[in-house]
Parts: C-alpha cells; sequence; structure tokens
C-alpha cells in the first residue's frame, strides 16, 4: 500500500474512533479551544495592543533624524548624495533657510509663511512632482490658510520681491510635521552649487535603525567644525519601542507557555483516562495484528484531529470577542501560530497516553471485564 | 512437509511457582482441524494466546511455517497475526461502537490492504455465515450467536493460513455451531491450519484430530 493511502486510512480510522468516543473527543476539543482562547484573550489581547503601539512607534515621524547645520557652515544640497549611500535610509531631504513670503496678491501685506527651498532624489514620497525651474512651491493645507490662498493655487512674494507660483495643497509627511505650516520650494539638484543648506532630514528605513544612522550622518557631511552640526533624533519613542516589545512580549511569552503548559498537561490527563476506559479496544486491536506503531499513530491522530477541531474553534470564538469588544486583534501571523503551537502541543501530550496503550499486553487488556 | 504451525517444548508460567504449561509440543498442518481439550484451568486459552504470538513463551518456541517467530520484535509479530493468522476470540471481541461491517473490515488496516477490494470478500463472508442483513447493525444489537459468527467474518477476511478460535461454539445453539464449524472446516480445506480450543464433544468429533492437555 502507498504510503499517502497508508496515511488516509490511519486518518480515516483515527477519525471515526474520535466520534466513536464523543465524550473524550469532546473533553480535548474543549482543552485545546480553551487554550487558544485563554492565550488570544489575553497575550494575544497583549500582542494585539503591542502591535498597534509598535505600528504607531515605528511611524515615518519617529525614524527622522533632523540635522541642523549653522548657514556658516556652507553646506551644499550636494551632501544628499552621500547621505543616500549610507546603509539603512528611507528618504532624505536637504532644506535651505527660512524665507517669510506673503500672498502675492495682498500686495505685501497678509501672514507671512516659511518658506524653504528643499532638494530631495525622491520628491514622490511627498507626493509632489519633480521640480522644474524652482520657482513652484507646494503648501500644505494650514500653509495655504496662512496665505490665505483659496482654491489650491496662487502666488507668493518674498521681502525682495522674488515670486514663487504656490499649488496645494500637499500632504504633510510625518518626518516633516514638525515644520508646519509647510511651505516647500523644490529645486533641482543640478545646478545647486550656490544653496547652502541649513536644516537635513534623514528617515531611517527601522526604529531599530535610528540611532546608527543618526551616529553615522555626521561623516558623510564634511563639515569640518562639529560644532556647527546638531543631530536631534526620537531618543525617547526609541527607547519606547524597545520597551514595548521587550517587556510586553516577555509577558505575552511568558503567560502563552504557562497556558500551553497547563493544557498540555490536562489533554495527557484525558488520554491516559480514554486509555484505560479503551483498553478492550486497544487490546483487540493489538491482539488483531495492529503494531505499537499503528496504535501510537491513531492515537496521535485521534488527538490532532480533537486539536485542530479544538483550536479552530477557540480561535474562532476568542477572535468573535475581541472583535465584538472592540479590542487590537492580533493577527493572522500571531492566531495561525497559535493554533499549530497548541495543536502541536496537544499531539505531544498525547505521546505519553499513546505510548502506554500501544505497551500493553494484547491478551490482558482483552481480558478486561 | 513443514507444518505450518508447531509447538517446540513450549512453556509458560503467568506466576514463578505455577508453570501452566512445561515442553509441550505439537505440530498443526495445513488442511486438517485440530481440536484442543483439557479441563477449565489447563491452559487452553493460554496456548491459544502463545500460538497466536500474543504472549511469549517463558521456555520453547513457537514455529511457523519452520521459522521459530515468539521472539520477533513487536512489529514482526504484528504483522503475523496481521497477514498469517485469524483469531476468534471466545467472547466476540467486536467493536461496541462500530456497524457489522467495520468490523469485519477493521483488520484491513493492520494488514495494508485496500478497503474497497476488501469489501467485496466480506459481503461474501457475511452471506455465507447469514449476517449479511445486519451488515449496518451495531454488535450490541445482535445475537450471541451472530455476533461469534461476524468475530469469524472478521478472522477469515485476509483469508488466513492459520485460524487460531477460542470456544468459537461455546455460548451458540446447534444451528449456529454448525455454521462456525462448517466455515472452519471450508478454510482448512483452502490450505489452513485451523486450531479450535472446545469443550464440546460435537466439535471435536467434527475435527481430523484432538490434542489434550
Amino acid at each position: 500500500m502507498r504510503p499517502i493511502q497508508r496515511l488516509r486510512d490511519v486518518a480515516r480510522e483515527s477519525w471515526t474512533s474520535a466520534w466513536a468516543a464523543p465524550v473524550s473527543t469532546l473533553l480535548t476539543m474543549a482543552m485545546v479551544a480553551g487554550m487558544c482562547a485563554a492565550v488570544l484573550l489575553t497575550s494575544g489581547r497583549t500582542v494585539g495592543a503591542q502591535q498597534a503601539v509598535l505600528t504607531t512607534i515605528e511611524s515615518s515621524s519617529s525614524r527622522a533624524i533632523a540635522v541642523r547645520v549653522d548657514p556658516t557652515a556652507g553646506l551644499r544640497p550636494d551632501v544628499l548624495a552621500r547621505v543616500n549611500r549610507l546603509g539603512g535610509v528611507e528618504w532624505a531631504g536637504a532644506f535651505g533657510s527660512a524665507t517669510d513670503v506673503r500672498n502675492g496678491a495682498f500686495d505685501g501685506a497678509g501672514t507671512p509663511v516659511a518658506l524653504r527651498l528643499a532638494w530631495s532624489d525622491d520628491w514622490t514620497a511627498l507626493g509632489v512632482e519633480e521640480p522644474g525651474a524652482g520657482d513652484v512651491a507646494v503648501a500644505s493645507v494650514a500653509a495655504l490658510e496662512q496665505l490665505g490662498i483659496t482654491g489650491g493655487a496662487g502666488s507668493a512674494l518674498t521681502a525682495d520681491g522674488v515670486a514663487y507660483a504656490i499649488v496645494g495643497p500637499m500632504d504633510v509627511p510625518g518626518q516633516l510635521q514638525g515644520m508646519e505650516p509647510l511651505l516647500l520650494a523644490p529645486q533641482p539638484t543640478e545646478g545647486s552649487e550656490g544653496s547652502s543648506i541649513t536644516l537635513l532630514v534623514v528617515v531611517a528605513t527601522t526604529a531599530a535603525g535610528v540611532a546608527p544612522l543618526a551616529a553615522a550622518v555626521p561623516g558623510v557631511l564634511g563639515v569640518a567644525d562639529p560644532s556647527k552640526v546638531a543631530v536631534s533624533t526620537s531618543p525617547d519613542l526609541t527607547s519606547l519601542r524597545d520597551l514595548v516589545a521587550g517587556q510586553l512580549g516577555a509577558f505575552g511569552r511568558g503567560l502563552t507557555l504557562a497556558v500551553l503548559g497547563l493544557s498540555a498537561v490536562l489533554v495527557a490527563v484525558i488520554g491516559c483516562g480514554v486509555v484505560m476506559m479503551r483498553r478492550k479496544d486497544f487490546g483487540r486491536r493489538r491482539a488483531l495484528g495492529a503494531s505499537q506503531s499503528l496504535i501510537v499513530g491513531l492515537l496521535l491522530a485521534q488527538t490532532a484531529w480533537c486539536a485542530v477541531l479544538g483550536a479552530g474553534a477557540g480561535s474562532a470564538a476568542a477572535l468573535l470577542t475581541l472583535a465584538v469588544s472592540g479590542d487590537p486583534l492580533p493577527g493572522w501571523t500571531y492566531t495561525t501560530g497559535l493554533a499549530i503551537l497548541a495543536t502541536a502541543t496537544a499531539v505531544a501530550a498525547g505521546v505519553l497516553p499513546a505510548l502506554i496503550a500501544a505497551r500493553r499486553q494484547p491478551i490482558v487488556e482483552l481480558r478486561v471485564p | 512437509m513443514t507444518p505450518l504451525l508447531a509447538a517446540d517444548e513450549l512453556s509458560f508460567r503467568y506466576e514463578p511457582r505455577a508453570p501452566l504449561l512445561e515442553g509441550w509440543s505439537a505440530t498443526f498442518d495445513a488442511g486438517e482441524v485440530v481440536a484442543v481439550t483439557g479441563p477449565s484451568g489447563s491452559g487452553k486459552s493460554t496456548l491459544l494466546y502463545l500460538l497466536g504470538l500474543m504472549l511469549r513463551p517463558t521456555g520453547g518456541h513457537v514455529v511457523v511455517e519452520g521459522e521459530p517467530v515468539d521472539q520477533l520484535p513487536d512489529r514482526g509479530r504484528a504483522h503475523l497475526r496481521a497477514h498469517r493468522f485469524g483469531f476468534v476470540f471466545q467472547d466476540a471481541a467486536l467493536d461496541p461502537t462500530r456497524s457489522v461491517a467495520d468490523n469485519i473490515l477493521e483488520t484491513v488496516l493492520y494488514r495494508g490492504d485496500s478497503r474497497a477490494v476488501s469489501r467485496a470478500r466480506a459481503r461474501e463472508l457475511m452471506e455465507a455465515m447469514g449476517v449479511a442483513v445486519r451488515a449496518e447493525a451495531k454488535p450490541g444489537q445482535v445475537s450471541g450467536g451472530q455476533a461469534q459468527r461476524i468475530a469469524l467474518c472478521r478472522a477469515l477476511l485476509g483469508d488466513p493460513r492459520i485460524v487460531l478460535a477460542d470456544e468459537p461454539t461455546g455460548n451458540l445453539d446447534l444451528a449456529s455451531a454448525d455454521v462456525v464449524i462448517s466455515a472452519l472446516r471450508t478454510q482448512a480445506d483452502r490450505g489452513a491450519a485451523v486450531v479450535v480450543v472446545t469443550h464440546d464433544p460435537a466439535v471435536v468429533a467434527r475435527c481430523d484430530r484432538g490434542v489434550a492437555l
């Protein structure tokens, strides 16, 4: 007989055996369902909250590194090429000094807004088209409101009479939210030799990469006097991320292991009870030619059926409870992993009863009244 | 000619100071039905379990087709039980949770045979034993005589070369006993060695020979 056919026959026989003893089957299912539900409703809920917090912490605003450079340092926009060559850089932008501009329609009156010349190799990350001649500025909603521009287009003038066409509104990315109201005039990198920058914003690909990147960036600036460079990050958020991932993760793992361990013991006890109740059954099977390994296989397959059904039912009930109560869900990876772990735990707990059943003398068991 | 089954100086004791069998020898040839008789407690059933490789002898050997097999590892003995032997237990030993048909087909899994192919043979046996109409009934719903005939169907399904039957007619009426003995006789005629433990003189009379314990 082919191995697949053999496996199918064992699976079929174990399924039939499971439902021939519905009480023990339902008990085992309830144990595994309880195991999954308990883990999902406790550490699973924690994992959901942890993932929600980590998602917030991993946002681009917390991964941003702001490098402020004294205007006298003479840092040029071409520094971006050197910064982008560093590992772990998701995005980098360079900005010139802020210059006040006012709505061109108000003839020098109106509320001033700080305009910065800006350079970057990746404008699409900001939702901005590639710069043309550099005389177009994109404005956020706040900047448009402050300028008094309605309809998303207008013009602005510097005190020196330099005119910019204003378009907007732009979506302000997380790493630039500290610059609101944001008004940027994207500049082509070519021909920027005469410009200097005072602010460099670098976004790391991960929160964990912020610290090493912040340490590396000053080294590629080429500024001789380090006192003219100030690097700032969100160290508190990075620490918080490590705290959340570490402490909540450890709590969740400990609780999960405790629940799995307790459930494994209960499943093993039920398994031993099943073996004692079905002594005559196993004795008959052994007497009629079932090998010890087949008895072990049948019992483990039977436990696996119960565990799969129990894990599915318990997980579904727990996820439904979490969804109804508005708690964050732990995600499919966690839930599937837990179901697999619960099934494996139940099967492992079934090994001892299965070995006990397989090693009994067939004729002694058959003579049980 | 090498006997299909032999006991060679077979000894067994459940307790150290109470030997049940001491140096017992016998041969069982293909085509014959042998009755094992003796008073209660003389070890008839134990002898059958020893010959059926369900117990290990404390001395001597069980020999199948010339090969001592009692010291084989579990897998080897289970393989022989599944492929060479057919057992009929005193109390039928059916699974009360399964249908009659499923009980008869139980050993298919242990032999690794095709269930679909075995179904036809099971049907033939059930018809021959007069239990085909109860195929979907549970063992608790059939009479003692029918249960014993069902157990015989299960024993004969794999066309075993050796059939061991422990009091197969013990609780049966004459008609049922006749069906059982006839079926055992037919299996012997197909080339099997059949060993029957019995108290019943009528059964002994229909066997080829008797062995007393």
